[in-house]
């Protein structure tokens, strides 16, 4: 049994039927990237499996605890309320537009649902956000209020939040969507992170650079159903689908020619603290990436170009 | 304007003022904590909380609070001992259940305010509703509840001069009863509306430093 089954997982709103029977699996210790263009559901997954949507119909299992299911009933069932937070405990989410608590400091940010939820005590709660704030590079921030952050540096303490309430899979949906392109490598460089110490993650991104990087597998969606799926290199160097191959297509379409800087060259602001982190990511990267970087190279190269672009033209609205 | 008359009935008048501030500061703690209920209910899921919530604020904003306290201490009486009052506790009553339709309506309006998001996030981490409301969605409504905050508690301040008609003696009831023993009513007058004026103006700077205060924390 996967660690994460989705089934049949159907859901719409008002008559626009966003998800017609999604299939997935993930593996304890996958990291599955969602692609697809806007609308295609990519979101409502994710949203889905903690229920913040409620699907209409489909099997959804983590860790061997029904979500919600509607095998052999008339009408999908829905976990109790209880059952419910219990279960959420596991799932660590992280937004495309943060939702930090704006009234807390970064600190507070972190420590409250830990206290709140898992009844730690304030010290060890504050021990362990110290650690997660200087993992992601921010332990300077620690008593800073969000609206004192960029926007890459709230994505990073969002992410801390999730990882403080100790989830078994983490949930990111479009987290650099809402950044500034050049802040958007400070995060993507935290959850690449996060994916080599073996965190179970799925992921719903457009950057496909980083997705070809760090996924063990790739899900193309569109019109709510799962048009390819495979390895990285197998759904964006060599996609057999039509639809992806538009899609893709499309997404190089747009971009310029002359490639710019390469998504790698991710490092942390000049006056953070844990640069040095920064670095040794980047060592460690290398021996693991090479195989998939000789792959995927020339792709990469035109993709990240893209990223870029997609990005700015996401920010005004396109 | 009789100068010396006017300084003579002001402190007379003054001697009203602890039954005022009683009132009112009763008034607002009842009238707060009832609204923040009607407010919940009025956002519950639960539809027929929903609707008493609804019909609540639909008939106390209907009808004029001289009546209410009229049947708070007239009419109700006659459903038993237990609906039986004192007049100042009437007045309360009254008061009480007029003010919290306006506090309800204040307090809805920021707990909307609050972005989606934050629920979202707080659901998320797994946080109790009840919890959210709390910690998350409550301390940053503040801020949008403070104005209309601030108006009902001054509108709720110079209603209490209502409370005279069911024979409270706070400030505008000893005020009635100068002008009815001395035939004058310039000077008293003046006095109560100098008294009053006061009064609000230290709620409107309140009001103010309040909004200073979460301007600079958000």
């Amino acid at each position: 049994m996967a660690f994460v089954t989705i089934e049949g997982l159907t859901k719409s709103f008002g008559d626009n039927e966003i998800l017609k029977g999604i299939d997935l699996e993930v593996e304890r210790g996958d990291v599955v990237s969602i692609i697809g263009p806007s609308g295609s559901g990519k979101t409502t997954i994710l949203r889905s499996l903690n229920v913040l949507e409620r699907a209409d119909g489909g099997h959804i299992e983590v860790d061997g605890r029904v979500i919600c299911s509607d095998r052999g009933k008339a009408k999908i069932q829905f976990a109790s309320k209880k059952e419910l937070r219990s279960i959420r405990e596991g799932l660590g989410m992280v937004f495309q537009r943060f939702n930090l608590f704006p009234h807390m400091t970064a600190l507070e940010n972190i420590v409250e649902a830990p206290m709140a939820v898992k009844g730690v005590s304030r010290t060890v709660a504050e021990k362990t956000a110290r650690e997660l704030l200087e993992s992601v590079g921010l332990s300077h921030r620690a008593d800073h209020y969000p609206a004192q952050m960029s926007g890459g540096q709230q994505q990073r303490v969002a992410i801390a939040r999730a990882l403080a309430m100790e989830p078994s899979i983490m949930l990111f949906d479009e987290v650099t969507s809402a950044v500034d392109p050049e802040l958007a490598g400070e995060i993507l460089l935290v959850m690449k992170r996060l994916a080599e110490q073996g965190m179970t993650m799925l992921v719903v991104t457009h950057e496909m650079g980083f997705a070809a990087d760090i996924s063990d597998r790739v899900l193309f969606i569109d019109h709510g159903k799962v048009v390819e799926q495979g390895s990285a290199a197998q759904v964006l160097s060599n996609p057999q689908h039509e639809r992806t191959k538009a899609f893709l297509h499309a997404v190089l379409e747009r971009a310029p020619m002359d490639a710019p800087a390469d998504a790698d060259d991710t490092h942390w602001p000049a006056n953070d603290d844990a640069a040095h982190i920064a670095a040794a990511a980047h060592h460690s990267d290398e021996a693991k990436l090479e195989a998939l970087q000789t792959e995927v190279a020339r792709l990469r190269a035109e993709l990240d170009a893209t990223r870029q672009q997609s990005d700015s033209a996401q920010e005004s609205g396109v | 304007m009789d100068v010396q008359f006017f300084l003579d009935v002001f402190p007379e008048i003054l001697e009203g003022l602890q039954m005022t501030l009683s009132l009112f500061l009763w008034t607002m703690l009842f009238s707060t904590l009832l609204g923040l209920v009607l407010a919940l209910m009025r956002l519950s899921p639960i539809t027929p909380l929903r609707w008493f919530s609804a019909v609540y604020g639909w008939l106390l904003r209907g009808i004029p609070l001289l009546l209410l306290l009229f049947y708070v201490f007239f009419a109700l009486p006659e459903f038993g001992d237990f609906f039986t009052f004192s007049p100042f506790r009437s007045a309360v009553v009254g008061l009480t259940l007029w003010t919290a339709s306006y506090q309800s309506e204040a307090i809805r309006s920021g707990i909307i305010s609050v972005d989606k998001g934050q629920s979202e996030a707080s659901d998320a981490l797994a946080m109790t509703k009840s919890h959210q409301m709390r910690k998350i969605i409550l301390p940053q409504s503040v801020r949008i509840i403070a104005p209309p905050f601030t108006g009902n508690a001054i509108n709720a301040l110079k209603q209490t001069s209502l409370a005279t008609v069911i024979t409270v003696s706070e400030m505008t009831g000893i005020t009635r009863g100068i002008i009815a023993g001395s035939f004058q009513t310039v000077e008293p007058l003046l006095a109560l509306a100098l008294i009053y004026l006061a009064l609000t103006t230290v709620l409107v700077f309140a009001q103010s430093g309040l909004e200073r205060v979460f301007r600079l924390k958000t």
